[in-house]
């Protein structure tokens, strides 16, 4: 009986600890998978670890991280120390209250400390912004800068805010367990407090300060939410790059960078707890008067470090560590803050690499390459500030409200000759009539993906997304102005009405279908990952992106329904007082050419607004891969007249219609 | 004796309204070994602490050499200090341990009142420790590391780390209270010894009144921040201030008395010869009797006569609780009594103390709950609290 029950107690550990390490384990073998399945081995290879050393934001963002967890730690562990001391020596009634509250912020949820530093910063800002142009204004000595934003500065401000409470917390135990005289004993002996503080203080509480140190740096490269709501738009520590690329397709390159991560916070955790047990041994040996016996090397070596020799090897020693941690710091803050740059935002997935890489040559301009998901996601980053990019390629509604609030500058296109070759049919276009803001990058239509295993039909009706044949296989797309814009279309209404009963009637279309239980989900990226994986049966995505599916799973199909559809125009255009307008035209104008969107077609599989591209891309594609380009797909991706007849533009819609997009979306609230 | 080194001029030290000492006069003699005694709380420590330069008093002034050192922080003090529980630097061996002041330099007064730190070179620093060591009985321990030293061993470390410097003056916080009875008595010896060889002032602090009268020059005994008596051992046992200071120091039986006139005291209406005078006529005062004072006869030939309650054997004595018109004694006799035995007692002239009533009059004296005075250990668990 007792037996039966301890071998159950067993297994349900066993299961605990199964439940724990698989995930983990499974990444890690995958990362070394050779097919870009996480599902699936195809045998044994590093080609992720390779790419992943290939992948610029993967470095940059290791960079960064680096660089921002080594300095968080330095100031950090200096401040939080000292902090120790001062508490330390305050009376037993104030100095257990401190305790308390500095053992709060540990204990708050990330996402309060991240916003809240987020605002804090924010405000400051603006505060900044009144404050630098009164200075400016009444002296001309000094020219202070008038916009600040979110950035390096104040991702590592941030992180040494969470990282002092540790290390506090690290220290203060041993100072408690420091007998209190010691210091009196040193100064009684001829120390200044601060010679007593380096001689007496710091050997007794280094092994505190030491895992303090370690383990701020392990949160500090931890980090997520407080990073992702202080770094700002140009700066992006690895775990929020890894984020990133989460949202589109998972591929193993996560694995292998996950895996990396995940090795190097074993280590440091490892390196800290055989410490930490050692320390034991050699307090409970004290504590029994017990002698502590180190191994002979060690003695021998101590003895060595004692010699005349001996110190000065080790004042060599330290002078190396400090000019190597000097060296590292100042070669990362070159790497992470070289100028000249240009700060691009942009969507995932949404330019070939490696010309990211070819421009930086060619220019020796620094491209800040972000990305976000959705028109709505960026506006809502650049309204709130906080948002220091040069670029932004928008779609052509969001292009319209964007110059109606005067956001955007105008381009100089004596700097964009490539400009000229851009197809006449995607100039002028409504969003920008006289077009002196933007150069088309993109064009395509919207339309319906399904699996052609799931669904027994030949799909060409928007119907489907409303019927509940497809109860929990529809993925609704995530943003309010493609999702009522389709159900307005399949009841015959113009995409761009402003008819409140329109648009009140194609809400509760979707609605009811929801109540029914039709979606699956909202979803924007993550579509490309659940129409893959076979995971649902219909979604409604842009034409390129389908053709990206398609090379993964060649059961999807795709269609322009019969009621009609959206295009659109995605543009590249810069933001009013962009800190770097020359070079975000070098950047424009390189991206408008025609060999960058021949490569870029290719990669994104989004049709060019390059007049020659598009035409030649059968040819090129030909000419690359010796096989001949499938007039569907070319079809698919470059909409041919009569779809595009049946095609609308979405143009920006009026303040209330747009605030009524907006409650009837959030009032949806499905996941 | 010799010349005044150290004195503490009108001292006051207080937090808020918590007086902590009140109104210190104080000097100390150069090689002088100096005990200052009281209880937890009595501000013995805060008086060490303040002629070591840790504590600057609220007000008054602390005095070295007939130069005001307040504001001199401890480490341009010539004064070297041994701590309560050692507070040996764990990291260090016990030759770094005792080299540390001098690594640190040596402190010289200059010729205009200054202070600064003179470099002492390597083979000085080793052959002052190693002699030190040799002092205090430590030779060939020199790399041992001081954890694994046992308490008598750390304890002498500490005496010799203080020495070392050569200071003027060596302040010693019950430098004794860890150590067991046997090696307390040891060291006692050994302190005294090395107080005597090395001629410097010692600055004694202990709540131990026994450890005191053995090796103190001069015992200044305090109690709630007020010196209560200043004198020689002998002085302080024989001739006790007040109430406080008798029942601290010794065993003593307290009781009301009326000085009759000079040399004639008066207690339980019975008139007693005495050698004491210079009181009013008819005063009332407190008396103190030594328990070793008093001398057991048969009933019928008593100055008083009482009723044995209790017997302890004390190894030498015993203590005999003796019930005089409800009033319990402590009677200590080589002779035994069995409890409930009738006896009388007798007192010569010299056993009687006659001293003046002070705020601790009736507070100490009477043996009716008679039990062991005070737990050390509790004594000693309070003092670490002090501070």
């Amino acid at each position: 009986m007792r037996k039966q029950r301890r071998a159950g107690g067993r297994a349900l550990i066993g299961l605990v600890f199964l439940f724990l390490y698989l995930p983990i384990f499974l990444l890690i073998f995958f990362s070394f998978n050779a097919g870009d399945s996480s599902a699936v081995w195809q045998g044994f290879s590093l080609k992720w670890y390779g790419e992943l050393f290939h992948n610029r934001l993967v470095i940059e963002s290791v960079a960064t991280t680096l660089l921002v967890s080594l300095l968080a730690t330095l100031i950090s562990t200096v401040a939080g120390t000292f902090a120790a001391i001062g508490i330390y020596s305050l009376s037993r009634k104030w100095r257990d209250p401190i305790l308390v509250v500095n053992d709060i912020p540990m204990m708050n949820a990330d996402i309060v400390t991240g916003v809240s530093l987020c605002l804090f910063f924010v405000a400051f800002f603006n505060g900044w912004g009144g404050f630098a142009r009164w200075f400016n204004g009444v002296q001309s000595a000094v020219e202070l800068p008038t916009r600040l934003t979110l950035g390096l500065g104040t991702l590592l401000i941030a992180h040494v805010c969470f990282n002092i409470p540790y290390v506090i917390l690290n220290v203060a135990p041993k100072l408690r367990q420091m007998d209190r005289n010691l210091v009196d004993a040193a100064q009684d002996l001829g120390c200044t407090w601060m010679q007593a503080f380096w001689k007496v203080i710091l050997p007794e509480i280094k092994p505190g300060i030491v895992s303090g140190a370690l383990i701020a740096f392990t949160m500090s490269v931890d980090d997520f939410v407080i990073s992702y709501f202080t770094a700002g738009s140009s700066t992006q520590t690895l775990a929020m790059t890894i984020y990133g690329m989460t949202k589109k397709r998972v591929t193993p390159v996560i694995n292998a960078v996950s895996t990396l991560m995940f090795l190097a916070v074993l280590i440091i955790l490892v390196i800290n707890n055989i410490r930490e047990a050692h320390q034991a041994k050699i307090a409970a040996k004290r504590a029994s008067f017990e002698p502590v016996r180190q191994p002979r090397w060690v003695e021998q070596a101590r003895e060595w470090l004692g010699t005349r020799r001996g110190r000065a090897f080790r004042r060599a020693a330290a002078l190396a560590a400090c000019v190597a941690f000097v060296v590292t710091v100042v070669s990362l803050t070159a790497f992470t803050t070289s100028q000249p740059v240009v700060n691009v935002c942009s969507w995932g997935e949404y330019i070939d690499e490696d010309l990211i890489d070819e421009f930086e040559e060619a220019t020796g301009i620094r491209v800040n390459y972000q990305t976000t998901d959705s028109n709505e996601t960026m506006y809502s980053l650049l309204e709130n500030g906080g948002a220091d990019y040069d670029v932004v390629v928008p779609s052509d509604y969001m292009i319209s409200q964007l110059i109606e609030e005067d956001m955007l500058e105008e381009l100089d296109y004596s700097q964009i000759p490539n400009f000229s070759q851009i197809d006449d049919r995607f100039k002028n276009l409504p969003y920008d009539p006289e077009n002196k803001y933007t150069v088309p990058y993109t064009w395509g239509t919207v339309g319906i993906i399904y699996n052609t295993t799931m669904v027994d039909e030949e799909i060409d009706s928007w119907s489907c997304l409303y019927d509940d044949k497809y109860a929990g296989q529809v993925l609704l797309i995530n943003n309010s102005r493609d999702a009522l814009g389709i159900a307005l279309m399949y009841l015959g209404y113009s995409v761009n009405t402003t008819d409140e009963a329109e648009i009140r009637e194609a809400y509760a279309l979707i609605e009811d279908a929801a109540r029914r239980g039709v979606y699956q989900g909202k979803v924007m990226d993550e579509v490309f990952q659940t129409m893959e994986g076979g995971n649902a049966a219909i979604a409604t995505y842009y034409a390129g992106d389908y053709l990206v599916m398609l090379e993964n799973n060649e059961d999807l199909a795709f269609v322009v329904p019969k009621e009609g559809s959206n295009w659109f125009v995605d543009a590249m255009c810069v933001l009013k007082d962009a800190p770097h307008f020359d070079n975000a035209m070098k950047w424009i104008n390189f991206l408008a050419s025609k060999e960058c969107n021949l490569r870029n077609m290719d990669y994104i599989w989004y049709a060019s607004p390059n007049k020659e591209a598009l035409e030649e891309y059968p040819a090129w594609y030909e000419e690359q891969y010796e096989e001949e380009l499938d007039p569907e797909i070319y079809e698919i991706m470059a909409a041919p007249d009569e779809v595009l007849d049946r095609c609308e533009m979405y143009v920006c819609l009026p303040q209330e219609t747009r605030k009524l997009y907006n409650d009837l979306w959030i009032q949806l609230g499905i996941d | 004796m010799s010349k005044e080194l150290i004195r503490l001029s009108d001292c006051v030290m207080s937090y808020g309204d918590d007086i902590v000492l009140d109104h210190i006069n104080l000097y100390i003699n150069d090689k002088e070994f100096l005990t200052l005694l009281g209880p937890s709380g009595c501000g013995k420590t805060t008086t060490l602490r303040i002629i070591g330069g840790f504590l600057s008093p609220t007000s008054g002034d602390v005095l070295f050499d007939g130069q005001r050192i307040n504001d001199v922080p401890p480490h341009k003090r010539l004064v070297n200090t041994v701590f309560q529980r050692y507070a040996l630097f764990p990291h260090l061996n016990v030759f770094e341990n005792v080299a540390f002041g001098l690594r640190m330099g040596q402190t010289v007064l200059d010729k205009d009142g200054g202070r600064h730190k003179e470099k002492v070179p390597e083979d000085e620093i080793r052959a002052r420790v190693l002699e030190m060591l040799e002092i205090v009985n430590l030779k060939g321990y020199e790399k041992r590391p001081v954890t694994a030293l046992s308490g008598g061993q750390q304890q002498r470390v500490a005496i010799a780390r203080a020495l070392v410097n050569r200071p003027k003056v060596l302040l010693l916080d019950e430098p004794l209270g860890a150590l067991d009875m046997r090696l307390r008595k040891d060291m006692q010896q050994e302190l005294k010894r090395i107080q005597q060889e090395m001629e410097i002032t010692f600055v004694y602090v202990t709540h131990d009144q026994e450890e005191a009268l053995a090796m103190s020059d001069t015992v200044v005994v305090m109690d709630g921040g007020r010196i209560q008596q200043i004198g020689t051992p002998e002085d302080i046992y024989n001739e006790p201030r007040n109430a406080f200071v008798a029942d601290f120091i010794g065993e003593s039986n307290i009781i009301d008395g009326v000085m009759c006139a000079d040399g004639v005291v008066e207690i339980f209406n019975r008139k007693f010869q005495c050698l004491d005078g210079g009181f009013e006529k008819d005063e009332a005062v407190d008396v103190v009797i030594r328990p070793e004072d008093v001398d057991i006869v048969p009933e019928d030939r008593g100055q008083l006569k009482g009723t044995v309650t209790a017997v302890t054997f004390k190894g030498v004595h015993y203590d005999t609780i003796v019930d005089f018109y409800g009033f319990k004694w402590l009677i200590q006799t080589t002779d035994f009594c069995p409890v409930g035995s009738h006896i009388g007692i007798k007192i010569d002239p010299d056993g009687f103390h006659v001293m003046k009533k002070s705020k601790y009059s009736g507070m100490f004296g009477d043996y009716s709950s008679y039990s062991e005075e005070y737990d050390e250990l509790d004594e000693e668990a309070a003092d670490g609290d002090e501070e």
